[in-house]
């Protein structure tokens, strides 16, 4: 249906690949604004995450209780939250647990479901049926629902949280290297690995895989946007961290109650929850137009 | 698009059309609004309603013997029962009711003994939760509770069961007087009208059950063949708002009359407003830490007593609870009879240390301290306080651990007598003082003592003893032993005794709240 | 093609056959005890073992399971232990205030986000397209669990124009039950004022829900039909001379829902998902919360009953998503 996939458009010689990105990326960005500006607010997401304690003005859990529930102000500059504690240290340091939970998610899952594709994909036959079906089954549950039990189940905290997401979010790359995989391995480079006599192993890992990276990466820019909504959410309603946590969904679930009073303490989080996940969204947005405009249409 | 245009506008009409009256829907004045967290609500069959909220409608919609009024939990007042007396009969205690005449059930049929003796196996029988407060408490069977002549009861109690615990006990959703007749009537595979009084009712209460929708609301209307003085207002409907600002912003808006979950920090917000005040209501619960008796270095009294004597007591319920609490820290809370108002702990780290040292740990050492997730009473965070007293402990060179942890798992640790430290809360089964002193002080009753590993031969005789000590004046004596026993010896540290907000509409008067967790609403008007 | 019919049925089996065993494997690794959140703090040591032998759970776990099996050919999805109810009266209950809100939330986002997609991609790279995805973009992005605050803060709180959280004010009596659903069973009884408070309580929950769906659906509807628009054989017609307006609508619209067709079908499971978000803060008394309230409790039960049919519902709406998308597209072959 589609034919050769980009990144091997040079595919006349494909078993040395092209490896000009860093050249590139610079006239890629000027093409599409989408990924300029999504790969902008991820950039200052994770070095913020990164650099948190350094520009954290206070430490995350200590309490001004005095102070509890102020305005926003020279001090404080996103105001206190009900335990007197700095809303804006403890968005910075929600920075980092969103960013490694994302981070987490979208290798566990990444390296767990392209496997599975790409061998469904090579293999084929019975071995594809199987782990199709599998995918099938893990598909059939609605994300935070299979989220929330397995999180009930191995108990709400921040690492269990990421074993559930990761549950949920694995089978959108297994389909989506299995359809890569399945068009790839009828090209002649990949003849010619078999005619040579490399192992399957070998082909899939050395040659199909980095052939296939375009659609994932574009994946893992969504999923990591998707995992942080999840994660905010399990949070939220009380699964995944746990106060005093500055986790970003367990902030807006504490400072619920105040949303119409003290309205900053549920709504800083929130804010760094979507301009988080809206820079991951335009990432992808921008990635996918960058690395094949013919790949518009989503999974 | 432009055909659309009509039906888009119909529907915003249709959703707007009773709009922007004052307030969205005030209740009728015959129609009190009660919201509240009622997600616990499982049945209200008075034999199975264990949770708080079951409890609640239960209480309105049917009669127990005799009943304790308002706040007063130490003077007895009849109810369906118009006398008692108590004998003792060599082997048995024998207790013998005399029944108000002329009560009918909601049904229309009279109140007969063979009725209360029916209720009363009932719950034996069932064998649901409430059930070991007769089993267990009372040491009742089926067929202990007799009917003399159709308006006198008498109960044979065991010489070792408290003739004032089963009285107490009485007092309870568990002592309701269902109608026989109609239980019988609906009842399905042995099931003595379970499954239909789950969500009907058939009692002598001011109030009977119209509906109730699970985790939606429960509708009380006012019972035409109640004895007693009609209830002031016909109807009550018990709504289900999980949210307390939603609940506050109800009761500010006039869409609700009384608000059951306020914080504290709501509770100051209303205090400026006009049309809304608040209400205390007292709770015998006690929010306390348990000390595994048997994790060392916690088997020495001294680290126990370092630790009790480290923690900033006042500083949690000024700051953190915001006033919402009482300064409790022996085993029987204010309200019962027995309570000790003795309070000797302060934070002193000083004294702290000392003791540590005495005990042969002068540097501190480091314990885990398991905490159930969610709110505590007196409306903070389990984990904000468990994060002062971390504070706290630290300052004498203790290093606590928080782990916070679901009720589901805590409950196996902590039973498993495999916590270290765990704070949670205990709130007693029925008014009387054996409730907490015999769990807090008796290993055999595999209770709170066993799950903390504390093994106190006497503090459990002087429990035992106290439970069956008719004389008040001695009861009292041996009580206030027992507690200050416990004060320094026990693994306990006791925290405070929550009190509850209410918000209620100025108009609202008379609602009463009784420490066992409900209201009676007939005394209430608008 | 009643081959690949069945077949596809077939594989539905399978993978449902496949969900019931994850979710209970899920259901039993479960470190902590049901038992004891149900029966209490206070529960003695022979009450708990009565309760476990009376819900079978003092038998191994692959017994457990083939008993769980057997009774769920017979609709028995077990008794949950937290409201001592069969889960099956539970989730018929709970079941049709969701099916409700997530079929407003549903018609919303398909009410807003096709034809803002259509729009979008007509009126290519114009203010409209550009706002128009911009605010897509942020709706994919949006905290559910914020919007729903925020809408409540302004709407009822602020400007008391909605009604606050449940299904229906305190004061009206609900219509007599027949279906669940309010606004159905209001209709059948005649009752107006009953249906206009119904309706109007769903406006926040269903706008809520609705705008995730509505954002992935208005992105996709857009970039099918700007696929199809640029296409040869469109080309060809407009060279032929057709009018635009025919255009898009004959040919474009037609193609373009093919794809937005399976959108929608996945779109239905994130509405389930999202649902109980949304329940949460409109103390919505539906699936859920109820989902919500058995994991806490940790009611296993109950959890694999609501996952259960969660995940049928789902696997059906794929299926007649999928037969469809089949019918429509003569290009579909699978391998």
């Amino acid at each position: 249906m589609r034919g050769s996939i980009p990144g091997s458009a040079t595919s006349s010689h494909p078993i040395i690949q092209p490896r000009t990105r860093r050249g590139e990326v610079a006239r890629y960005l000027r093409r599409s604004p989408l990924a300029a500006a999504g790969g902008g607010i991820v950039l200052v997401y994770a070095l913020t995450a990164i650099a948190a304690p350094f520009l954290a003005p206070h430490p995350p859990i200590t309490q001004f209780l005095e102070d509890r529930l102020g305005p926003p102000s020279e001090t404080f500059p996103l105001g206190l939250d009900q335990l007197g504690r700095d809303i804006l240290s403890r968005v910075l340091y929600g920075a980092r647990l969103s960013l490694v939970v994302g981070l987490v998610v979208v290798v566990m899952s990444g390296v767990l479901g392209t496997t599975v594709g790409v061998v469904a994909g090579f293999v084929g036959g019975r071995v594809d049926d199987i782990l199709m079906r599998v995918t099938d089954i893990f598909f059939a549950f609605p994300a935070l629902i299979l989220a929330m039990a397995i999180a009930a189940a191995l108990g709400p905290s921040l690492t269990n949280t990421m074993i559930a997401i990761a549950t949920v979010t694995w089978p959108v790359y297994a389909r989506l290297s299995r359809a890569q995989a399945l068009v790839l391995r009828r090209q002649e480079f990949i003849e010619a690995a078999r005619a040579i006599g490399l192992s399957d192993a070998r082909i899939m890992v050395r040659h199909l895989l980095p052939n296939s990276l375009s659609p994932l990466i574009v994946q893992a820019s969504f999923n990591m946007g998707e995992a942080i909504l999840i994660a905010a959410g399990l949070s939220f309603i009380g699964f995944g961290a746990q106060p005093p946590t500055p986790e970003w969904g367990v902030m807006v679930s504490e400072g619920r109650d105040y949303m119409t009073t003290q309205w900053w303490v549920p709504t800083f989080p929130a804010l760094a929850i979507l301009t988080a996940v809206t820079g991951f969204n335009l990432l992808g947005d921008g990635l996918r137009d960058l690395l094949d405009p013919r790949l518009r249409r989503a999974v | 698009m432009r055909k659309l245009m009509p039906v888009l506008l119909l529907l915003a009409s249709l959703l707007t059309s009773p709009a922007i009256g004052p307030g969205l829907a005030a209740p009728a004045a015959n129609t009190l609004v009660y919201v509240a967290d009622i997600s616990d609500m499982i049945s209200l069959d008075p034999a199975v309603a264990y949770e708080f909220s079951g409890v609640l409608v239960a209480q309105n919609v049917y009669d127990t013997l005799v009943a304790f009024e308002g706040e007063n939990l130490t003077t007895l007042k009849p109810r369906l029962a118009q006398s008692w007396t108590i004998r003792d009969a060599g082997s048995a205690w024998n207790v013998t009711f005399k029944l108000r005449p002329g009560v009918k059930f909601s049904t229309g049929r009279p109140v007969t003994a063979e009725a209360v003796a029916f209720s009363i196996d009932r719950v034996i029988g069932l064998n649901k939760s409430p059930a070991f407060l007769f089993k267990d408490v009372a040491g009742l069977k089926e067929g202990d509770t007799r009917a003399v002549d159709s308006s006198t009861v008498e109960v044979t109690l065991p010489k070792t069961a408290s003739p004032q615990a089963f009285l107490s006990v009485l007092t309870f959703t568990v002592g309701a007087v269902v109608d026989p007749e109609e239980a019988k009537a609906h009842e399905s595979g042995g099931d003595r009208g379970e499954a239909w009084l789950r969500n009907h009712s058939a009692g002598t209460g001011p109030y009977m059950l119209e509906r109730w929708d699970t985790e939606s609301r429960a509708v009380l209307v006012a019972n035409p063949n109640y004895w007693g003085t009609k209830p002031k207002i016909a109807r009550v409907v018990i709504q289900h708002v999980p949210e307390s600002s939603t609940q506050k912003f109800m009761v500010e808006s006039g869409d609700a009359d009384i608000a059951a979950n306020i914080t504290p920090e709501q509770a100051r917000e209303i205090a400026g407003k006009g049309n809304v005040k608040v209400q205390k209501g007292r709770l015998l619960q006690l929010v306390y830490i348990g000390m595994n008796a048997k994790h060392p270095p916690l088997d020495k009294a001294k680290v126990r007593e370092a630790i009790r004597s480290s923690i900033d007591y006042d500083g949690i319920v000024r700051s953190l609870l915001r006033g919402e609490a009482r300064k409790v820290q022996t085993i029987i809370p204010e309200g019962l009879f027995g309570f000790n108002a003795s309070a000797p702990f302060q934070a002193n780290v000083a004294k702290a240390k000392a003791l540590l040292r005495e005990a042969g740990v002068p540097r501190g050492f480091a314990v885990d301290l398991m905490v159930p997730t969610g709110p505590a009473p007196g409306g903070v965070r389990w984990a904000d306080i468990a994060a002062k007293v971390q504070s706290d402990l630290a300052k004498a060179g203790i290093k606590v651990t928080i782990k916070e942890t679901a009720q589901a798992q805590l409950l196996n640790i902590y039973r498993a007598q495999k916590g270290q430290m765990v704070m949670i809360l205990w709130g007693p089964d029925f008014p009387d003082p054996d409730g907490n002193a015999t769990p807090f002080s008796d290993y055999g009753a595999k209770s709170i003592a066993w799950r903390n590993a504390y093994e106190d031969a006497a503090a459990a005789k002087l429990a035992k003893q106290a439970a069956l000590e008719p004389d008040s004046a001695k009861r009292r004596v041996l009580y206030k032993q027992l507690t200050d026993r416990i004060l320094h010896q026990g693994p306990y540290v006791i925290l405070y005794q929550p009190t509850t907000r209410f918000a209620l509409r100025k108009s609202v008067a008379g609602f009463v709240w009784n420490p066992m967790a409900f209201a009676e609403f007939r005394t209430v008007s608008k | 093609m009643s081959r690949y019919v069945l077949g596809r049925i077939a594989s539905t089996v399978l993978v449902l056959l496949g969900v019931s065993v994850l979710t209970f494997f899920i259901a039993h690794v479960v470190p902590g005890d049901p038992v004891l959140v149900a029966l209490g703090e206070h529960a003695r040591e022979e009450q708990i073992v009565a309760y476990r032998r009376a819900y079978g759970l003092d038998r191994p776990v692959p017994v457990q399971y083939a008993v769980y099996l057997g009774r769920l050919t017979r609709g028995d999805l077990g008794i949950s232990i937290r409201t001592r109810r069969p889960v099956a009266d539970d989730l018929q209950e709970f079941l049709p205030a969701t099916i409700e809100l997530s079929g407003a939330a549903w018609l919303v986002a398909l009410l807003l986000g096709i034809p803002a997609g259509i729009l979008s991609a007509v009126f290519k790279d114009r203010i409209f397209d550009h706002l128009s995805r911009l605010g897509a973009l942020i709706g994919a992005s949006f905290p559910v669990f914020w919007l729903g605050l925020l809408l409540l803060g302004a709407f009822y709180y602020r400007l008391r124009w909605l009604p606050g959280p449940g299904r229906l004010d305190v004061v009206i009596s609900p219509p007599p039950l027949r279906t669940g659903l309010l606004l159905v069973d209001a209709v059948l009884a005649g009752d107006g004022e009953a249906l206009r408070n119904a309706l109007r309580h769903l406006v926040l929950p269903a706008l809520t829900l609705g705008l995730f769906s509505t954002a992935v659906i208005a992105r996709m509807t857009r970039s099918a039909m700007l696929e199809v628009l640029f296409q040869d054989y469109i080309r060809t017609a407009r060279a032929k001379g057709l009018r635009e307006g025919r255009v898009v609508a004959l040919h474009a619209l037609k193609n373009a829902m093919i794809p937005t067709l399976t959108i929608i079908g996945i779109s239905f499971g994130s509405l389930l998902s999202g649902a109980v978000l949304t329940e949460t803060i409109f103390a919505w008394p539906g699936l859920g919360r109820y989902a919500t309230a058995s994991a806490i409790s940790l009611d296993f039960p109950a959890v694999m009953g609501v996952t259960l049919v969660v995940a049928v519902v789902y696997t059906q709406v794929n299926l007649v998503v999928d037969l469809i998308y089949a019918r429509l597209d003569p290009r579909v072959r699978y391998e």
